[in-house]
């Protein structure tokens, strides 16, 4: 039996989790999340600085709550697994000193997480899904198609080449007067809206590949929005509504399309039990989740999204991570220093867009 | 807590790693190294080698004091993080202790106007009193914060205190001295085991600063019936 204590802080949740590996599977004991979107409410995104606060002042307090509800002290763990990158890096560094910290004072090894590792191996967690499967990170900083191989082996088929998703799901609803997190607000008014009212871009449909770019479709949501403004003074509920209809559509379109794509090339992979999973913030979004449903049924493969609160920034994953690493014999104390970047697949040439100091994520 | 338990102060609120290890009487123990990055990875190799060369271990500690600035924010960060968790892990208090705190230390009872250095030859200041802040911390660009209050008969501490002195007009003799890493880690101790017997929060960053944010620019358009 294996008993983990997992820590995150790398964007704007505060997390703590303790999962154990035992005869019968897998068991998330507790797993406490303190977001942050009041602090930010102002902002219309994270702010880093204000981040990092929070984090510094409150990471002790969530692992202490994770303790508590699951009933156990720091003695009955085995190891403590931190992300330490890719993210913010305040953020990353407080949960990395606050777990260092924990680990020194209970002598418990302290292993170093990728977050986007934790994200790729939940559905391990949830699901027991064998390697090799595919896997489709969206949230408001990522998107990549991932063919997942091991514990610490990510062969990366494409990504975006500038922003998430998830951050074209926030700026519509800043654009359009709606709160955030825009996710969740975006999809409300998409409900009732009409999706072919207004023509959005697919932006790199055209391209062979799986790459993707999102931030075309901002500067045309833009362009939508000032057109009805210019001609009305304002916009109405409806035209609000026909906006992020044809937006959401628009990002639903090319992702299913990429997965498409992405589910041909992983069909190669000679898996016995092939599944695609999801995860991420965005693979909440329903009508996204039955595209995707829908192409998987269509090819005979199994569609895996796990619980929405394992889908967003947790530490369960990041303890379920480290649990892989140790029964994989990976642990290497080098992954232990915070870091802003840290790709997943390192063989790979970074995407374009990553900057002059390569990949990101 | 045994009253005979050493307490371990440690900083890196700049470009240091500063720990000291006091117990009254016993042990006065210190380490500092200069760095502009790297304190998240040297700072518990450099506690853990103070605790060795006593013959200590993590268990035999009674509290942990730790330097919360004013200085560079992810530096004060790294300290107070790994403080949350040492006290957490260790069942013993984590004690914050300002730089401010470490300069008023011997230096009595009476009224003082403490000043450190701030980026862009700005200064944060904080009037101490009875060997405690008075007030809250205020960072100084050209003239006096007017929060500080009346700072008549207040003796001036620290950085750039000739300036201090012209713009308050002060005829106390100014002391003028830097917070320096050589013995920061054992002040820290030290004050921090003046303070156990109090109850303390705690300790959080003291960045005096708010945190560099500019609200949201495009305002959402009217919202029509």
């Amino acid at each position: 039996m294996t008993i983990v204590l997992g820590l995150e802080s790398s964007c704007d949740d505060t997390a703590a989790a303790i999962v154990r590996l035992g005869d019968g599977g897998a068991e998330i004991l507790s797993s406490v999340v303190y977001g942050q979107t009041a602090l930010h409410a102002d902002f219309g995104g994270v702010v880093p600085e204000i981040a990092a606060r929070a984090h510094a002042e409150k990471i002790d307090l969530c692992v202490e709550e994770a303790l508590t509800k699951a009933g156990l002290g720091l003695g009955a763990m085995d190891a403590i697994a931190v992300t330490s990158g890719p993210g913010l890096i305040g953020g990353v560094l407080s949960g990395v000193m606050c777990a260092k910290g924990l680990g020194a004072g209970a002598g418990l090894p302290v292993i170093g997480v990728n977050h986007l590792a934790g994200h790729a191996l939940t559905p391990r967690l949830t699901d027991g899904l064998r390697f090799p499967y595919l896997m489709l990170l969206v949230s408001g900083g990522h998107c990549q198609f991932l063919i997942v191989e091991g514990p610490d082996r990510f062969r990366r088929l494409g990504g975006t080449i500038d922003d998430a998703p998830g951050e074209a799901f926030d700026k519509t609803a800043k654009l359009l007067g709606l709160p955030q997190p825009g996710g969740p607000a975006v999809e409300g008014e998409a409900r009732l809206g009409d999706p072919a009212r207004f023509a959005f871009p697919r932006p790199l449909l055209d391209r062979e590949g799986c790459d993707m770019s999102f931030s075309g479709l901002k500067t045309a949501l833009l362009r939508a929005r000032d057109a009805v403004v210019a001609e009305k003074g304002g916009l109405t509920v409806q035209d609000r509504r026909d906006l992020c209809a044809g937006f959401q559509a628009a990002v639903a379109d090319v992702l299913t399309e990429k997965s498409r794509r992405a589910l041909a090339r992983y069909r190669g992979a000679g898996a016995e039990e092939p599944a695609f999973a999801v995860a991420g913030g965005v693979a909440a979004n329903t009508a996204l989740r039955a595209r995707l449903e829908g192409l998987c049924a269509d090819t005979g493969i199994r569609f895996v999204a796990p619980p929405l609160a394992l889908c967003t920034d947790n530490a369960a994953m990041i303890a379920w991570a480290g649990i892989e690493k140790l029964r994989a014999g990976a642990v290497d104390p080098a992954d232990l220093v915070a870091r802003p970047r840290w790709p997943l697949d390192r063989a790979q040439p970074a995407l374009l867009g990553s900057g002059k100091k390569g990949a990101k994520a | 807590m045994p009253p005979d338990a050493p307490v371990l102060g440690f900083d890196t609120s700049a470009a240091h790693c500063a720990a000291g290890l006091f117990l009254a009487g016993r042990i006065a123990a210190k380490r500092a190294a200069p760095m502009q990055k790297g304190q998240a990875e040297h700072l518990f190799p450099m506690l853990e080698e103070l605790l060795a060369d006593q013959g200590l271990s993590w268990r035999d500690l009674a509290a942990i004091g730790v330097g919360i600035g004013p200085g560079n924010f992810t530096g004060i960060r790294i300290a107070v993080s790994a403080a949350r968790g040492l006290a957490l892990s260790l069942g013993v208090p984590a004690i914050g202790v300002s730089s401010f705190d470490v300069l008023a230390r011997g230096q009595g009872d009476g009224p003082l106007l403490l000043s450190l250095p701030a980026p862009r030859d700005q200064l944060y200041l904080q009037r101490h009193e009875k060997g405690a802040a008075a007030g809250a911390p205020e960072v100084m660009g050209g003239m006096l914060p007017p929060e500080l209050g009346d700072l008549t008969g207040h003796r001036i501490i620290g950085h750039d205190t000739a300036r201090l002195a012209t713009l308050t007009g002060s005829a106390l003799p100014a002391l003028e001295r830097a917070v320096t890493p050589d013995t920061l880690g054992l002040l820290i101790a030290e004050i921090a085991v003046d303070r156990r017997a109090q109850p303390c929060p705690r300790p959080a960053p003291l960045y005096v600063r708010p945190a560099d944010a500019a609200p949201m620019r495009d305002a959402a358009p009217a919202i029509l019936p």
